[in-house]
């Protein structure tokens, strides 16, 4: 079974361009998307449309987002034993100092600047995949 | 008494052995006279005896010129006269002789019978001694020292009496104690008698008006005081001499004298009577007062003077007394007030001036009024004014001492600064606006570097793609579109970047504090390493010191500076680039970061440091421009600038300043 990845990003250029670069990654995994942070946390819960949602593998969490934004996702998922293994990595447009210190105090697993470029873009996914879905062992599926 | 006594015992010595013969002869007479009803023919000789012993004795009593002497009957008829009773009373013997003596007496003396009393007194005691006012033939009245003797037979029958008179105006004791006094009195004295005529006067008289003694004497004193002072001593219609005096005594009264070379001075006379022999005498002590005078005519033109100058000034003048009333003020104070002029002076300046002024006049435990005022002077001082009408405007007071006859007043020059306030207002108001404006501005380039960001990066991710997936797939010309579209969207994302660069430097007003020029240059070259590698750039410095900086900054300016000497190389020379810095002047290193590149015209000496300007086409050299515009900000924000030398062709030399972190910022 692939690898499952949430991708929770509102814009959907960005999630196009998340698909092409994983696409052009040639990776096998399984893309789920959501557009804010309210309907991330249903994912999460499997609640509503996402009653058969897997659990996903990896996070890639936007902070900037609709009704609930990223920060808060971030914290609910970390602040969840049932959830916080899952590894959360940050990728979002902002690269101000406070943004990542605060993510990482809400214990992200890594925080990414979206490349203003696109050979930027397919680098970063690139190495996410093959950083997280590669290189790391993940925790085993399920609660500790 | 004792002495007018003592003094006719001494000068008339032969007068008593007259009287003692006179007494004898009067015997001889007596016995003649028993013997001449028995002997009608000695009658004759006795007669001719008797004469002879009166002639003796009226000769001798003739004599004596200082006193009266002379005999009168039991009645007081005058039965004898002498040369100085003549003299003295001013009757001879042929218009005396015979007269009772009560006309020597003031009428109101006779009216009261004091003759008669005399006489009575005398009588009874033997001998009377009286102090008083006579009456001369002429009607002039005179003191004397008067004794009267009781003449008796051996039986004791009183034959007359006889009187012995001395006039004691006439006194050289008197008159010279009189004169020791008027000597040494400060000022000048003169003495002068009911006509108006100088009797007496001291050598200050003498010196003042510049006449000897006697060249004045006796001289009317309306030749040395022309006016008012004769005048006060004349009774006219509604009132005595007596009275005339009394009004004017122990009053200082203030006249023009007369010199004896006909120059005037200015005076000030006191008047006291002096009861004399001769009548009310008046004493005048006569003081110059010219200094005086001159003093208050200076007083008095300084007055004006500062009065001409109150009104000249610009500003509204009030002058204060130490009390905090309002002793002078000028036109403008009347305008900016609302008040006239009468209603404010003696007004308390508390009415126009409600808070600070008062308070600054007045002394407190610490310090005198004198301090107290030193500690404003010349300080201006923003208070708050009140019209008439109650209003309030902003007023700047000035304040400044004026020593005067009444003690120290207060200038103050206030000034209405209702339009500076106004202007300040302004001002601040400028200031706040150009505040938020900057603030908007820096905002404006936070919206630039996200909110455009955003949207530019899917068109330049997008035409990327497009470029990546299609390229050679399409036609030509859609390559042709696609590449455009992707520099397009490239450069544009540079030209925010920098400018949100630019504009960071701008905003971030960090305190610069010391730090080595040195280490921000090894960092600058570590950021550069990739250019100095690719180029083999050779960058050498001088040993730099430390100063006074925001390091980022420092790092930056390196950086951009090394980094275009590196950049702009001549094609084919390997870029050199040396840093130094000279100490300029105490506070001050001058930095230079010197390359052998390109060079530039003398011309874009000044367009190099502007926004986006470039010299080069992009094709050449990459960038937008914003480098040296960065540059000149970062060294303007060190509180210096930035300049170049260059010739084109043989490199530039890039000069800027930094304090030393001895100076203080």
């Amino acid at each position: 079974m692939p690898l499952q990845v949430l991708l929770v990003e509102d814009s959907p250029g960005d999630v196009r361009l998340t698909r092409e670069a994983f696409k052009d990654a040639k990776v096998h995994i399984t893309l789920h998307v959501v557009s804010d942070g309210a309907e991330a946390m249903a994912f999460l819960a499997r609640e509503g449309k996402h009653a058969d949602a897997p659990r996903p593998d990896l996070i890639l969490l936007d902070l900037n987002l609709p009704k609930k934004d990223g920060r808060s996702v971030l914290a609910e998922i970390k602040g969840n034993p049932s959830l916080q293994t899952i590894p959360v990595v940050i990728l979002t447009t902002s690269s101000s100092e406070e943004d990542i210190l605060k993510s990482y105090l809400l214990h992200a697993n890594c925080y990414i600047t979206k490349p203003v470029n696109l050979d930027g873009f397919l680098k970063v996914v690139r190495s996410i995949d093959n950083f997280w879905l590669s290189v790391v062992k993940l925790p085993p599926d399920g609660r500790p | 008494m004792d002495k007018l006594r003592n003094h006719a015992l001494e000068i008339e010595p032969e007068m008593y052995q007259l009287a003692a013969e006179l007494q004898q002869a009067k015997l001889a007479l007596d016995t003649l006279n028993k013997e001449l009803l028995r002997e009608v023919s000695e009658r004759k000789l006795a007669e001719d005896s008797f004469r002879e012993g009166e002639e003796k004795y009226r000769v001798l009593l003739d004599g004596i010129r200082e006193y009266a002497i002379f005999m009168l009957d039991p009645g007081g008829k005058v039965v004898t006269w002498n040369a100085g009773a003549e003299r003295i009373k001013g009757y001879t013997s042929e218009q005396i002789i015979g007269k009772n003596f009560s006309c020597f007496f003031p009428p109101e003396d006779v009216k009261r019978g004091r003759p008669q009393e005399v006489l009575r007194l005398t009588a009874a005691s033997g001998q009377q001694e009286e102090h008083g006012i006579r009456v001369r033939r002429n009607g002039s009245r005179f003191l004397a020292n008067i004794v009267f003797t009781a003449l008796r037979d051996r039986a004791g029958n009183l034959l007359g009496f006889s009187e012995f008179s001395h006039d004691l105006s006439e006194s050289k004791e008197s008159e010279a104690k009189y004169r020791g006094l008027l000597e040494a009195a400060p000022d000048a004295m003169v003495v002068v008698n009911q006509a108006g005529a100088i009797v007496l006067l001291n050598v200050q008289a003498e010196k003042q008006f510049g006449y000897n003694r006697d060249e004045l004497i006796g001289q009317k004193v309306k030749n040395i005081i022309p006016e008012g002072f004769a005048e006060r001593l004349i009774a006219d219609g509604t009132r005595s001499a007596a009275e005339a005096l009394a009004q004017q005594i122990g009053t200082g009264i203030e006249l023009i004298a007369r010199r004896k070379d006909g120059s005037e001075f200015p005076i000030e006379i006191m008047l006291s009577p002096l009861e004399s022999a001769e009548g009310t005498l008046v004493t005048a002590a006569i003081r110059d007062i010219s200094v005086r005078k001159a003093a208050e005519k200076h007083l008095a033109q300084m007055e004006g003077r500062y009065r001409g100058l109150l009104e000249a000034a610009p500003d509204a003048m009030v002058v204060v007394n130490q009390g905090g009333a309002i002793v002078l003020l000028n036109v403008q104070a009347e305008k900016q007030f609302g008040y006239s002029r009468d209603e404010l002076i003696g007004q308390k300046v508390k009415n126009i001036i409600p808070d600070g002024f008062a308070e600054r006049l007045v002394a407190d435990a610490l310090r005198s009024v004198e301090e107290a005022l030193a500690q404003q002077i010349g300080t201006g001082i923003e208070l708050t004014g009140r019209r008439k009408d109650k209003s309030e405007f902003p007023i700047e007071i000035m304040l400044s001492p004026l020593e005067s006859a009444e003690g120290i007043l207060v200038t103050a020059a206030v000034r209405d600064i209702t339009n500076r306030k106004k202007a300040e207002a302004n001002l601040l108001n400028k200031v706040e606006e150009l505040n938020r404006s900057n603030k908007e501005l820096g905002q404006f380039a936070n919206i630039a570097s996200h909110d455009l960001q955003e949207p530019l990066r899917m068109v330049a991710s997008y035409t990327q793609l497009l470029s990546k997936r299609y390229n050679g797939k399409l036609d030509a010309d859609a390559d042709q579109f696609i590449s455009f579209a992707v520099d397009g969207a490239t450069h544009m994302q540079r030209l925010i970047q920098d400018l949100l660069e630019y504009s960071r430097v701008g905003t971030k007003g960090k305190e610069l504090v010391d730090t080595s020029a040195e280490g921000a240059l090894e960092r600058s070259l570590i950021n550069l390493s990739g250019a100095i590698e690719e180029t083999g750039a050779q960058v050498t410095h001088d040993p730099l010191p430390n100063v006074l900086a925001d390091e980022t900054q420092l790092v930056q300016l390196f950086q951009n500076l090394i980094g275009n000497g590196i950049k702009y190389h001549k094609p084919g020379e390997i870029p050199r680039v040396h840093i130094s810095a000279v100490r300029t002047d105490a506070a001050k290193w001058t930095f230079s970061v010197k390359d052998n590149g390109l060079g530039i015209d003398s011309q874009y000496f000044e367009k190099i440091f502007g926004m986006f300007q470039r010299l080069h086409k992009r094709e050449e050299f990459a960038g937008t421009g914003i480098g040296l515009a960065i540059c000149k900000k970062i060294a303007e924000l060190h509180g210096g600038s930035i300049s170049v030398e260059s010739l084109a062709g043989t490199g530039s030399t890039f000069h800027f300043a930094l304090a030393d972190i001895t100076s203080t910022q």
